[in-house]
């Protein structure tokens, strides 16, 4: 090489090359605007008129419900039996006297002498019964335990054949993955045709959107068994069989009831939608105090939902308990079964079986009225602000997406963004994608979505990632924090949407609200956790070299903590997409009302199409965080 | 522990496991690294060059009926892969492991899980129990598969377990119990199903020093009643000695030297062995037959056994000039040790 090389060429090339895609976006934005701008949307003609047949196939099914081979030998027995389970079990919870069902609550659990488990589900009854929801409690209590027992059952065999064989795995992840990214509502509506209306639907949606963490942590747990373990079964001639049930089994069964608590808070998160399909249970008050702008009532509601969620989950996890903890004498369970079945006998003969109406929703009714103070006295405050949003970000951004942009200069954006992030085939993906959905005939609702959803989402990360970096610096912060996010997290998300409205009327600024209450949760404990695990050790060396705090943040915590945080800002994405059907309910329009709608009016060609668009947004989403959070990645690390 | 075994022409006879030839290439083209190694390339070319990594390179070895087998060296030198080709954890590249004339190496599914029930047993490195059985239910659970009913299952490993000192503890978790009782479970399970052949990967190094050699005690009087063929992977070349009828050292996955610990430690094979014994002292591992002069006729003023250390009649040699007598163990003379042969050996300890 020779020593007089300019050193400068090699600079200015990367800078050029740095230059091109810019320059090929500019380009190819000026060009494609100039060259349609005249065109009016996404052109009409070209929409595949998906609906149509769609529509026929509904009617073709409700035409045919009793007669076709499909139902009389496929949906309908298999409705029937769900529907059979949830009847059962229901009937039989509303059959025990009240205090005999608190008592075999708490009994449940104390049997392997979990006692706290056991009180903690019996005083989470007993509110239901306090608050006067007795009935509807046990109604959610029957679907959400039917619901739960068959992703079980599906779950877990799917999960071990996963961690037996790599093949099953690699088939499984992806549809794994694209079950959890598509918002569980989407599931409602080809449900609703396939099982009619009522608890069918809504637990097969439960199931579907429930089952992947039991699958996935059951593949996780048996793999996680130690290898020695697993050698030393073999070595002493176990067949795989014998293996399996008595060693990688039972070793993996926490995290399988880790998997298991997953599926019952995400089954919670269902109950309240299920309403939309008919499900009976603590849905319909949650959507009557919506109407009726109650707060109180609503978020007593919403807390008996988690209740229920907290008796299931204690008593599953004692039913899956081993023998490991010394069990209660035999005699005392003996004369405790005695007692409850002589309390049963008299309960049943004397007619003492709803819970003792002392206490109603009223009792939360204060909160209504200080909700509605707020709404008197803070409108300084939330007018302007929701004025600002609607006015100056919403209206204009959607506005200039669907009328001033041509939309070959968005389909020319997306696949720019895809191929910077990731190469032509996330380009060729996201393309296809957004064609579909134009295809469809969902341009314009898509748009309107797409400018909601980023406006949440945006809002929504401007809040977390502070807030996660504040918490993953002070331990402290984050012990505050820590029961509070659990809150939002659990509450039902409709509950907090109740407020939200009173306080900001109908539009898409409560929807917005809901949303990032929701949605800042797993933002902020992923921030956290990212700047947490930045070795200290670097940040020391950092620090001795002399730098601010501020330097050390900038310079250090944050670019080796950005792809977790990436990863934060993806889970913060899909929380807000599976929030776009409650947003429709409150008159947020786009693809959240059409849903609802839908399925309202048995629109089934319509909610095909904004089921679609949906997913597709979904997945064009996750993708492009997706490959973000990678980028961000220092090369070679992991 | 036991005596020698007998080998003529390097045969042994009755043998219970035969290594023949076993190979283990870790990689996706196995064969075009065997030859290159065929060839003479070590293991780091091979690697380079085929992205290969020769595990095990060409091992041949038998263990007799009642023997412990060691072998030894240091990490990544191929033992483990060694021992669970042996047991037919993992299956060999090339090569074949008999066992009692049985082919391991080819025996179909079935076949092996009968012969694993009927002569094998393992205990690991990191002990491998059952943490969420009891410690009776570990140690029963090779009688457990077999199909051996509760009652006469808890019986058995009852007696194992007070066998290996751990009598009082059957009902507790294995997470209650220190390191060191946790491996008397794992060995008490293993004995518990009555093997013929007992694989040992590094029972020990996981354990304090004191502790490791209460259990390395307890094998060796275990192993007086019991007299089980074993083969036992270890990286502690005084385990080795103390332990081991016959030593193998091993090095970048082949035998340097297979012999007792008096054969390697007076006759290195090679400098990689001479470091290990180097450390060693030789009059606590050589025994009056080793340092002998064989004679049938001389009288020494005092009689030692062939199997005395020299360390234990050193002070005789240094009362009196005169040499001693060695006898065998029904007390028949078979030679003589004077000041001479001790001051030779000591002097090569330098
Ligand atoms: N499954 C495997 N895949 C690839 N390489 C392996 C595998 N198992 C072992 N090796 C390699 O084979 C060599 C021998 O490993 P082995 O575990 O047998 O050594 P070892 O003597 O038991 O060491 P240690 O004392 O650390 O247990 C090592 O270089 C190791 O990296
Ligand atoms: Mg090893």
């Amino acid at each position: 090489m020779s020593v007089a090389a300019p050193t400068a060429r090699p600079f200015e090339t990367t800078t050029v090359q740095r230059a091109i895609p810019w320059l090929v976006l500019a380009v190819g934005i000026i060009g494609l605007q100039i060259a349609f701008g005249w065109v009016d949307g996404f052109p009409a003609a070209w929409d595949l008129t998906f609906e149509t047949p769609i529509d026929d196939a509904g009617a073709w099914m409700r035409a045919n419900r009793r007669s076709h081979w499909l139902f009389t030998g496929l949906f309908s027995p298999l409705s029937g039996i769900i529907d059979g389970a949830i009847d059962a079990v229901g009937g039989f919870l509303a059959w025990l006297p009240w205090y005999v069902l608190i008592a075999l609550v708490f009994l449940i659990p104390a049997r392997v002498r979990q006692f706290r488990a056991g009180a903690v589900a019996a005083f989470a009854l007993v509110y239901c019964g306090l608050i006067g929801l007795w009935e509807e409690s046990l109604e959610t209590l029957a679907l959400m335990s039917v619901a739960v027992f068959i992703a079980v059952l599906v779950g877990v065999p799917l999960g071990v054949w996963g961690a037996m064989n790599h093949r099953v795995e690699a088939m499984i992840r992806p549809v794994l993955d694209a079950m959890q990214t598509i918002p569980a509502f989407v599931y409602f509506l080809p449900l609703f045709m396939l099982f009619g209306i009522g608890n069918v639907p809504a637990a097969v949606a439960t199931i579907i959107y429930a089952l992947p963490p039991v699958v996935r942590l059951t593949t996780l747990g048996v793999k996680r068994v130690s290898p020695q373990a697993v050698e030393a079964s073999r070595m002493f001639g176990s067949t795989t069989r014998q293996t399996l049930l008595k060693v990688q089994l039972p070793m993996a069964r926490p995290t399988i009831l880790t998997g298991l608590s997953q599926t019952i808070m995400m089954a919670l998160g269902i109950v309240v939608l299920a309403t939309l399909v008919g499900a009976s249970g603590l849905g319909s008050p949650v959507l009557q105090s919506l109407n009726q702008r109650r707060t109180g009532r609503g978020i007593a509601a919403g807390l008996a939902i988690v209740a229920v969620a907290m008796v299931l989950d204690r008593i599953w996890r004692s039913l899956a308990q081993s023998e490991r903890t010394a069990r209660i004498d035999r005699r005392v369970l003996g004369w405790t079964a005695i007692g409850l079945a002589g309390a049963t006998a008299i309960g049943v003969a004397l007619g003492w079986v709803d819970f003792p109406s002392v206490w109603t929703p009223s009792l939360f009714d204060p909160m209504d009225q200080a909700v509605t103070w707020a709404r008197d006295n803070l409108s300084f405050l939330t007018r302007p602000f929701s004025d600002f949003v609607v006015a100056s970000i919403y209206i204009p951004a959607r506005d200039f997406l669907t009328d001033t942009a041509a939309w070959p200069v968005l389909v020319f954006v997306v696949a720019w963004v895809g191929w910077m992030l990731k190469g032509w085939r996330l380009a060729v993906f996201a393309v296809a994608g957004v064609l579909t959905i134009g295809l469809i005939g969902m341009w314009e609702l898509s748009i309107d979505t797409l400018v909601q959803v980023i406006i949440a989402s945006v809002l929504a990360v401007a809040v977390a990632v502070p807030l996660g970096v504040w918490a993953g610096r002070r331990p402290r912060v984050e012990a505050f924090f820590g029961p509070i996010l659990d809150a939002l997290q659990t509450v039902p998300s409709l509950v907090y949407i109740i407020p939200a409205v009173i306080l900001f009327t109908v539009g898409i600024v409560p929807g917005i609200i809901a949303t990032v209450l929701y949605a800042i949760v797993p933002g902020i404990r992923i921030t956290a956790l990212g700047v947490r695990q930045v070795p200290t050790e670097t940040v020391e060396a950092s620090r001795t070299f002399g730098a601010t705090p501020r330097q050390t943040m900038f310079g250090v915590r944050l670019p080796l903590a950005a792809p977790t945080i990436m990863a934060g800002i993806n889970q913060v994405i899909m929380m807000v997409l599976a929030m776009v059907i409650i947003t429709g309910l409150v008159g947020a329009g786009a693809l959240g009302f059409e849903t609802v709608r839908s399925l309202q009016r048995s629109l089934f060609g319509l909610g095909f199409e904004v089921g679609l668009a949906l997913v597709v947004i979904a997945m064009i989403l996750d993708r492009f965080t997706e490959a973000a959070a990678e980028r961000l990645q220092p090369p070679g690390g992991h | 522990m036991g005596s020698h075994p007998a080998s003529d022409n390097g045969q042994i006879i009755d043998p219970v496991i035969t290594v023949d030839g076993m190979w283990q290439v870790f990689g996706v083209k196995p064969e075009p690294a065997i030859e290159m190694a065929r060839r003479g390339a070590g293991r780091a070319t091979v690697l380079q060059e085929t992205g290969c990594t020769i595990a095990v390179r060409d091992v041949h070895f038998q263990v007799r009926r009642g023997e412990t087998f060691v072998v030894m060296g240091l990490s990544g030198s191929g033992k483990s892969t060694l021992i669970r080709g042996t047991a037919r954890l993992a299956d060999i590249t090339l090569g074949r492991v008999l066992l009692d004339g049985e082919d391991l190496t080819a025996m179909d599914a079935e076949t092996l899980r009968r012969v694993r029930r009927e002569k094998m047993s393992m205990v690991f490195q990191h002990f491998g129990l059952f943490p969420h059985r009891r410690v009776i239910d570990n140690v029963a659970y090779g009688l457990e598969v077999q199909g051996v009913d509760k009652k006469e299952r808890h019986r058995r490993a009852l007696e194992v377990i007070e066998t290996v000192g751990l009598a009082g503890w059957g009902q507790h978790y294995p997470q209650q119990l220190s390191g060191g009782m946790q491996q008397r479970v794992g060995l008490a399970r293993a004995l518990a199903v009555d093997p013929e052949v007992l694989f040992f990967d590094e029972p020990f190094s996981a354990l304090d020093p004191l502790i490791r050699r209460d259990m390395q005690d307890e094998l060796i009087r275990l192993q007086r009643d019991l007299q089980r063929t074993i083969v036992f992977i270890t990286h502690d070349f005084a385990e080795a000695i103390k332990l081991g009828d016959r030593i193998a050292i091993m090095k970048d996955g082949v035998f340097d030297q297979v012999g007792t610990a008096a054969e390697l430690i007076s006759n290195p094979a090679t400098d990689y062995v001479r470091e290990f014994t180097n450390d060693i002292p030789k009059v606590k591992v050589l025994t009056a037959r080793d340092v002998m002069e064989v004679t049938t006729t001389g009288s020494g003023w005092r009689e030692v056994r062939e199997t005395d250390t020299v360390e234990s009649f050193v002070p005789f040699l240094l009362d009196d000039i005169r040499p001693l007598t060695v006898v065998d163990d029904t007390g028949r003379p078979i030679g003589l040790v004077d000041r001479a042969a001790v001051s030779r050996l000591l002097g090569s300890d330098r």
